[in-house]
């Protein structure tokens, strides 16, 4: 039986559940609106669930198994211990070394680049398509596919390897690549750039195509040089998703896991490889050790939490 | 969209959900009476050869069936957790996880993981000859290492001890003496630079350094100079002084004082294996299981590998590295399914003639019969002449490639207590030494010493 | 695919069309398209090629740029002896369900957040994007301890496709992106549905799920995408080799198989995403876009 909306009820139910009128059944306002908010929330219920039970409920139980030891089944509060463990380990240090080195390092090949491309491509008229096509196809890779790839074609120390022949060819040094301690981390970021800046350029290219091409006449009337249009202009225009993509990646960065893995194997020679995220697999899968790796977690989070705040002031602050 | 449209597709949306539901529910599968549908025993075992050991798999699903044959109230699944029976990090997430299989393989050096962990049975009561025919005839030291606390864990069920092999080809080629193998340090040294003289991307000498087998070989290396990886308390490190040092050392200067060891490093198990049976390496510390390795699953020869006993520094090794497998049963078995499992692995690893040390049926396979490991029987006993008496039978190595090997006995170290680990941690000062033509090697024994400290004092 | 007249990027078109405007576009031109085919389809082309190779060639100095006698044995041994079948069958199985229980789930959600608007609605909303700002790794090991033990039930998931399903149904992206296409939606269609006598699941059905069409179409291809990458998490949950995924399986292989076998199992791995890319590029793209033209 449907319920004719006259215009009183519209105006009681702009205060409540937005627009939905709920036939029959409960007469009363506050009958309405309870049976309203139900429904509401027996949509949400499979998502609330979810949520619940892998993001909230793990990130509480992830501190609080930091200041725990478990045993034979048996679980203690053991306060700081476990941090004092972790800070203790003589990989720690290297692993906060190498993972903010591998940050940036990615930020320099991983962040400039894409951007650089995606100025470039916009500027063509002609396969866009296909230059988009192939800019993205590695992003599609599983990534241990593309590693694999990388471990023993491309990285192979002697001179069978990709990479060794064509430096080879042109006359240049060889390197051990994922053998050498020096080189181990750009390797790696060498590969994970290949893999993943497809989608940075593609999100760049969405951003300067939505520029409006007057602001490039009149800097160009202005007498602005190629550089000059692109400082004042382009950079000014995409200043949101620039900072966007920036925080994204460190953020992304910092948590590097799997091409430590299976390019050098976890720790790589003399631990040039060990990242944050590696040292906590680590500790929680290989010794045993989840308290601690729980601990080394709850650092990282209060790293990017800092680290994010200090970026989004001084971001905010520009404006 | 119609009211009855509607309702169609409202039935295949639910159709579809309670698909999944059900399929996913039903895959998790597990009965916790350890019975089947008929009233069976069922047991789950693991180690099962994978697909590429074809021979190896066929023998076992063929074992499989005759078991079940003589024990028809027994079903066993065998499931195969890949190449790598024990490849550490997922055994420990195995055992985190509570997802082994209820007989499970581990390492000699995995029990107090396992313990540790809550997931194993105490088995003593049913460790008896009623279940395991030839128990009492089970070296007691293999059994002891299985038992904490007066409790027995896990069944042994195959021991190895380290030597020097050396691919008999290459040494031909290299001039060298097939029947007068390296004795000490000083002479793998010199053998290597003569074989890697040869060319074509062959390494005199091989050595791990990834995966944990690095710190494996560098305690076994360890052990031949004499030295030891923990203090008497097993509290802390004793490995940086001369003889840990002497270790490196050798390994630098073959690596980049003759460069005699190639220049692929950061190898793993499998990977200097594969270079092995590709006739790419000349020498390498191992057990004489690694010829089987090489043989069954990287289509290397057996008759090119020979073996000598573990080279010393100035002389003689002073110890060498001994372990050993064996399998763990799940906690919460039924009784009959933990007599099952002793039946099975008595049947399969414990009875000459059958499973393991079926040698009549490896010959035609070509696999090498007449290694002297695994010797799991103790001296004198009748298991033990029945097994060595078939071995000889059998026999398709040469005699001689193992000869000197057996014949000169290497005082037997075990492995160190929280062994994974510490190899994790030695790995680095191994690959420091191989990749590294500027290594310091204090720097890296002081580095590593620092953190095994550390793994012991946690002692998670 | 030229681009029309009107908008205007950095350089103009005139100045392209014109003289030395002219030489330097096409000579640059050229050279990208070069340059990018070399850099991005080079190593797919060196990873195909170089698993047709025999264990003797791949070792070869200087590398040959085509195999000799090309021989499918790797591909063919990858196939069997890491069982890619079974992997795949599961990868597929569990990407599957990750679509239909992300759309059911986070559809009915969005839905929920933009028209019904319970109460605390935002409260809901905002704990779901404060998610975002939660590092993956930061919570993987208690993720995992609640994986192998539930809270109250105690029971465990290892091993369970829902390990998989139900951490991605909490997708705050997801829902954020669903959400804001339905608040696009215009309130009037919404109120004529209800004049209708519709509830709200018949209004969610009828009305805003065919239109949503194009914003379903790009959270189903990023779904089965993401699930056929994911390696960490499937590698902690599904570790058994009945149950693992294809990149987790072709891994745990690695350590045991000789390098050219894995390269071919990788390469079979990457066929499926480069397919389902292939076809869907135009959507993929747009998908990416989305979330981010408001900059």
């Amino acid at each position: 039986m449907a319920t004719t909306i006259s215009f009183q009820d519209t105006k009681r139910k702009q205060r409540g559940p937005a627009g939905v009128n709920l036939s029959g059944g409960t007469r009363t306002r506050r009958g309405r609106r309870l049976r309203d908010n139900l429904t509401g929330y027996a949509f949400l219920i499979g998502a609330i669930f979810c949520f619940a039970l892998f993001q909230w409920f793990p990130m509480i139980r992830g501190i609080v198994m930091s200041f725990q030891h478990t045993r034979r089944g048996v679980t203690t509060w053991v306060g700081f211990d476990n941090f004092v463990r972790i800070v203790q380990d003589p990989s720690f240090w290297t692993a906060w070394k190498n993972t903010f080195y591998f940050t940036g390092l990615a930020l320099v090949l991983g962040y400039a680049v894409p951007f650089v491309v995606a100025i470039l491509l916009n500027e063509f008229r002609h396969a866009k398509g296909y230059l988009r096509i192939l800019v993205y196809l590695p992003v599609m890779l599983p990534p241990a596919s593309a590693l694999f790839l990388f471990k023993y074609y491309a990285y192979d120390p002697s001179d069978a390897g990709l990479f060794n022949a064509i430096l080879k060819f042109f006359h240049l040094p060889t390197s051990q690549w994922m053998q050498s301690p020096t080189m181990t981390m750009p390797a790696m970021v060498i590969a994970s750039t290949w893999m993943n800046m497809g989608a940075a350029v593609l999100i760049y290219l969405a951003a300067l195509q939505n520029i409006p091409g007057d602001l490039y006449e009149a800097a160009e009337l202005d007498g602005a040089g190629l550089l000059r249009r692109i400082w004042n202009v382009t950079i000014p225009q995409t200043r949101l998703i620039l900072a966007l993509l920036a925080m994204l990646q460190i953020v992304a960065t910092m948590q590097v896991f799997i091409e430590p893995l299976i390019l050098a194997n976890g720790a790589g020679t003399q631990d040039s490889a060990t990242s944050v995220a590696y040292l906590i697999y680590q500790h929680g899968f290989f010794q045993n050790d989840l308290n601690g790796a729980a601990a080394l977690g709850v650092i990282m989070l209060l790293v990017l939490a800092a680290f994010s705040a200090v970026y989004v002031r001084l971001t905010t602050k520009q404006d | 969209m119609s009211v009855p449209q509607y309702r169609r597709a409202a039935a295949l949306a639910l159709a579809a959900g309670l698909g999944f539901s059900i399929a996913a529910c039903s895959t998790k599968g597990g009965d916790d009476s350890g019975k089947d549908a008929s009233g069976k025993t069922v047991i789950t075992v693991d180690c099962q050869p994978d697909g590429s050991q074809k021979d190896l798999l066929a023998n076992w699903n063929a074992d499989v069936a005759a078991f079940e044959k003589a024990n028809p109230d027994v079903t066993i699944k065998s499931v195969s957790v890949g190449q790598q029976c024990d490849n550490p990090p997922d055994f420990t997430a195995r055992l985190t996880g509570g997802t082994m299989t209820d007989v499970f393989y581990g390492y000699m050096t995995d029990l107090q993981q396992v313990l540790d962990s809550g997931q194993a049975m105490d088995i003593t009561q049913y460790a008896t000859k009623d279940n395991i025919p030839t128990w009492d005839s089970v070296d007691p030291a293999l059994k002891a290492v299985f038992t904490d606390s007066g409790k027995i864990y896990a069944i042994p069920t195959k021991n190895y001890s380290m030597g020097l092999l050396y691919n008999k080809t290459l040494f031909q080629k290299a001039g060298l003496d097939v029947a007068s193998p390296p004795k000490t340090w000083a002479d793998v040294r010199t053998a290597a630079k003569k074989i890697s003289a040869l060319g074509g991307g062959v390494a005199g000498y091989a050595d791990y350094s990834a995966g944990n087998t690095g710190g494996w070989h560098f305690t076994a290396e360890l052990y031949s100079q004499g030295g030891d990886m923990l203090s008497t308390d097993g509290k802390s490190a004793s490995f940086n002084n001369p003889m840990g040092k002497q270790v490196l050392q050798n390994l630098k200067d073959m690596r980049y004082g003759d460069n005699s060891m190639g220049s692929r490093q950061l190898l793993q198990w499998a990977d200097l294996l594969t270079n092995a049976a590709a006739g790419k390496v000349g020498m390498f510390v191992g057990a004489p299981d690694a010829t089987t390795a090489i043989v069954q699953q990287f289509q290397g020869k057996y008759d090119e590998w020979a073996m000598a006993p573990m080279p010393g520094q100035d002389g003689a090794a002073k110890g060498t590295l001994g372990g050993g497998e064996g399998y763990f049963f799940r906690k919460d078995l039924t009784p009959e399914q933990v007599k099952a499992g002793l039946k099975w692995i008595a049947f399969e690893k414990l009875t000459p003639g059958k499973g393991q040390f079926d040698y009549a049926r490896a010959k035609p396979q070509n696999q090498p019969v007449g290694l002297p490991q695994p010797l799991l029987f103790a001296n004198g006993s009748d298991a033990q002449k029945q097994e060595l008496d078939q071995r000889k039978a059998n026999q398709n190595l040469p005699t001689e490639n193992f000869a000197l090997f057996e014949a000169t006995p290497v005082p037997i170290k075990g492995e160190p207590k929280n062994a994974q680990a510490i190899y994790a941690v030695l790995d680095n000062a191994m690959s420091g030494v191989l990749t590294n033509p500027n290594a310091n090697i204090d720097d890296l024994l002081k580095t590593a010493t620092t953190k095994v400290n550390q793994l012991q004092t946690a002692g998670s | 695919m030229a681009q029309d007249s009107g908008t205007r990027t950095l350089i103009s078109q005139a100045q392209i069309q014109r003289g030395r405007g002219k030489v330097v576009y096409w000579t640059l031109l050229a050279l990208t398209v070069v340059i990018f085919t070399l850099v991005f389809i080079g190593p797919l082309y060196w990873m195909v090629t170089g698993a047709l190779k025999s264990g003797q060639e791949i070792a070869q100095t200087p590398p040959t740029l085509f195999p000799k006698h090309p021989e499918t044995r790797n591909y063919a041994d990858a196939w069997s002896n890491l069982n890619l079948a079974k992997l795949m069958f599961n990868t597929f199985y569990y990407a599957i369900g990750a679509v239909f229980f992300q759309l059911v789930f986070d559809t009915a959600a969005a839905y929920a957040l933009s028209k019904l608007r319970p109460i605390f609605g935002n409260v809901v909303l905002g704990l779901m994007l404060a998610t975002l700002m939660i590092p993956a790794m930061v919570v993987i090991v208690p993720q995992y301890v609640t994986a192998i033990s539930l809270p109250f039930v105690h029971a465990s998931l290892i091993d369970s496709p829902w390990a998989i399903w139900l951490p991605l149904v909490a997708n705050a992206f997801n829902i954020f992106l669903l959400k804001r296409f339905f608040d696009s939606i215009p309130e009037d269609l919404i109120a004529a549905a209800m004049v209708d006598g519709a509830s709200p699941l018949r209004t969610l059905w009828s009305i805003i799920l065919p239109m949503s069409r194009p914003i379903l179409g790009v959270v189903s291809i990023f779904a089965v995408t993401y699930v056929w990458k994911d390696f960490l998490w499937p590698k902690l949950v599904m570790p058994s080799p009945e149950t693992r995924t294809l990149s987790v399986g072709i891994y745990a292989f690695s350590g045991g198989t000789p390098m050219n076998v894995v390269v071919a199992a990788s390469v079979i791995a990457a066929i499926p995403t480069v397919v389902i890319f292939l076809i869907f590029q135009r959507n993929i793209m747009s998908g990416l876009t989305a979330g981010s033209v408001k900059g």
